[in-house]
């Protein structure tokens, strides 16, 4: 009892380190949301209550944004998904050069967003660029890929799929290496098929850990904001215009109470995704316990 | 004994007061700059500056896109700044924050300045920013295909048309003019360019007043344009629009004064000394769009002489005719001076120093207000929604008075 009491204890530094960076700068950026404070006007800051999310509600720009970050949201994390559950079960197989090429699929992770972005950018480019060169080379066109709304919304997922599936392949990769191999064993003893092993024993026992993967890379793509800015700057016209872009020229302008609002919106949004995604996933197996 | 050191004491306080170039010796000031673009210009001469002053100068240097957003943050907040190169648009909207100086402008040689680089640096009557760099946009043409087809350079946009499309050549990758049409601010400024020609204009009497008969001229030739550019145009950025002339895939194209040294450089331009450069199109007036570069000091600056000496240097003729020497591929400052741009040494350096400097006479300035930088935001959004297709060009301008009126409170 004592031990437990002590131990509690032993969380306080934790959790005074994290309400000193989260919560007061949470607390203080909700406070700032309800002014309207403009940095050009100093001497001009009011408060305005729920004014800036008002605003945001009725913005067409801003729910377009929100439509367009939903959008690249799902299908980034859908594409890093499969492609890293593939890559992770290809990788549960021994095979020659495993080793090897297991650190150089992990090597853009090591990428710098904004670097990686510019590298991206330049291989997009229509008349530099290795990528049309080669493709008009095989006879296969030349994609307008940053200069087409649907293109550029396709070639900011693909450059977040390429920076991001070596995380998604390294989570549901540990978590394979971990599964019991009794099990699989058995399954191949009672004649169950690789497809009614992976869909009756991998997935199940890995349901928490590829939660885990697509609750972090939700969140993440959801705030997602280098390689978009870098490589289309939220163009052509609005097509890859998300809500971080839509942030970051608020406060650019000096709009902190706007900022912070899209900020505290990102937040309840980032929020509710994870929890319907958690209910979304957890909630068949709880009802099969049950 | 002690008389002497009373005197000793006094003179000592008198001559800190008085502020010689001495005293100066051994401060540091803090610059914020535009980083690569001029950088490399700036950073080969301040050495001599600093020997020279005793000043160091502590270079922190931000990418275009981040400068103005940076410069904003640090003044606002009281930020360690006390020197800054600014685009001249950014005057009005920081000059809250910046110190004036009608009073030190006086010791310059206002006479060697090119008046309108002087007028970017004010704001309602009151100088704030010394000139340093004048930029302005120039036409640049490919001289040798203009004598092959024996045609003059264009001086109205219906000529700039017809010849864009005399030479618009897709199967030959040749193509009329490079211009930018993604959602880069250089879109927004070149339908601008071409709606003042026809004698529209962004604000009017306090108002956003695009959506004119001028306005929708203007906006049909900057379309039409787009016709024959290159392809991919809507994510050209103001480096593509060098790299077409440089690749020589375009025959013309209109961009900044800054851009034309990069296209003279023979290891890097396929075209350099084919190049001909002449004024933007006109059509009821001409209007070439003055965008100076200028230096101005932080009113919070415990370091304002020191500050202002470097102000007085880098718009100075000697840094002026440095920066016109220095061997960049990718950087270009020219001065605001008669005496650098007259100059025989600028002109066989830079062949379009004449262009530049009679654009510079005549050239107009986006509208000084403190709340621009916001309007020019709004314009860049919507002519990347025009251009992008989002919408038709009535709805662009007037979705652009929309959002300059609620800017500006109307």
């Amino acid at each position: 009892m004592a031990a437990g009491g002590a131990g509690r204890w032993f969380l306080l530094p934790g959790l005074a380190f994290l309400f000193t960076i989260d919560l007061i700068p949470l607390v203080y950026s909700a406070w700032v949301s309800f002014y309207n404070w403009w940095l050009i006007r100093p001497r001009d800051v009011r408060f305005v209550g729920l004014d800036n999310y008002v605003r945001l509600g009725v913005d067409p720009e801003f729910n377009r944004a929100v439509v367009v970050t939903t959008l690249f949201t799902a299908g980034a994390v859908a594409l890093e998904f499969l492609a890293g559950l593939g890559l992770a079960l290809l990788f549960a197989q021994p095979f020659r050069f495993l080793r090897p090429i297991r650190v150089l699929l992990l090597l853009p992770l090591f990428v710098v967003p904004v670097v990686g972005a510019t590298m991206w950018r330049v291989i997009f480019h229509p008349e530099v660029g290795v990528l049309n060169h080669y493709l008009t080379t095989f006879g296969l066109g030349h994609p307008p890929w940053l200069s087409d709304p649907t293109w550029a919304l396709v070639s900011i997922t693909l450059v977040d799929a390429w920076r991001t599936i070596p995380f998604m392949f390294l989570v549901i990769y540990a978590g394979l290496e971990v599964l019991p191999a009794e099990l699989f064993e058995a399954a191949a003893v009672d004649g169950a098929s690789a497809w009614q092993s992976f869909r009756h024993i991998t997935v199940p026992l890995l349901t928490y850990i590829m939660l885990l993967a697509v609750l972090i890379r939700g969140m993440d793509a959801f705030r997602e904001f280098d390689i978009i800015f870098v490589l289309t700057g939220g163009g052509p016209g609005t097509a890859t215009q998300t809500i971080q872009i839509l942030n970051y020229r608020a406060f650019g302008l000096g709009h902190m109470g706007q900022a912070n609002a899209i900020g505290i919106v990102t937040l309840v949004l980032v929020a509710v995704m994870c929890f319907v995604l958690m209910r979304a996933i957890l909630r068949p197996r709880g009802a099969a316990q049950a | 004994m002690r008389t002497k050191a009373f005197f000793l004491v006094l003179a000592l306080m008198l001559s800190s007061t008085a502020s010689p170039a001495w005293a100066q010796q051994g401060k540091s000031i803090t610059l914020s700059m535009l980083a690569g673009y001029k950088e490399d210009v700036l950073r080969a001469s301040l050495p001599e500056f600093e020997k020279k002053t005793g000043i160091k100068v502590v270079v922190d240097a931000s990418p275009f896109g981040d400068l103005y957003k940076k410069q904003l943050l640090s003044l606002s907040t009281g930020g360690r700044y006390d020197v800054l190169f600014m685009d001249e648009p950014w005057i009005a909207p920081l000059s809250e924050f910046l110190l004036p100086l009608n009073e030190r402008m006086k010791s310059l040689d206002l006479a060697d300045f090119v008046p309108t680089t002087v007028a970017s640096g004010a704001f309602q009557g009151t100088q704030y920013a010394v000139p340093v760099d004048p930029n302005v946009q120039l036409l640049v043409y490919r001289k040798d295909l203009f004598e092959q087809k024996g045609l003059k350079p264009p001086t109205t946009w219906d000529e700039l048309l017809a010849a864009a499309k005399a030479f618009h050549d897709p199967s030959k990758q040749q193509y009329g003019i490079a211009i930018t049409a993604s959602s880069d601010i250089q879109t927004a400024l070149y339908m601008l360019l071409a709606i003042w020609s026809y004698g529209g204009e962004l604000v009017d009497n306090g108002r956003g007043s695009l959506n004119s008969a001028a306005g929708k001229k203007g906006g049909e030739v900057f379309l039409e344009l787009l016709k024959f550019t290159p392809p991919n145009v809507k994510s050209y950025n103001f480096a593509d629009v060098n790299k077409a002339i440089q690749l020589g895939q375009a025959a013309m194209a209109i961009q900044w004064a800054s851009g034309a040294r990069p296209m003279e450089d023979k290891t890097r331009s396929s075209v350099a000394g084919k190049l001909g450069y002449a004024l933007v199109p006109k059509a009821v007036r001409q209007t070439p769009m003055r965008g100076v570069w200028t230096i101005a000091i932080a009113k919070n600056s415990a370091n304002q002489d020191a500050a202002w000496q470097f102000a007085t240097w880098l718009s100075g003729k000697e840094f002026g005719q440095a920066a016109v020497k220095f061997p960049s591929a990718t950087s270009a400052i020219h001065s605001p001076r008669f005496s650098v741009l007259k100059d025989a040494g600028t002109k066989a350096t830079l062949p379009y120093a004449d262009t530049l400097l009679a654009s510079l006479q005549i050239t107009k300035e986006r509208p000084r207000l403190r709340e621009y930088a916001d309007i020019q935001e709004n314009l860049r959004v919507t002519a990347g929604k025009l251009t992008a297709g989002e919408l038709t060009l009535e709805a662009a301008l007037k979705e652009i008075d929309a959002g300059t009126n609620r800017i500006l409170g109307k």
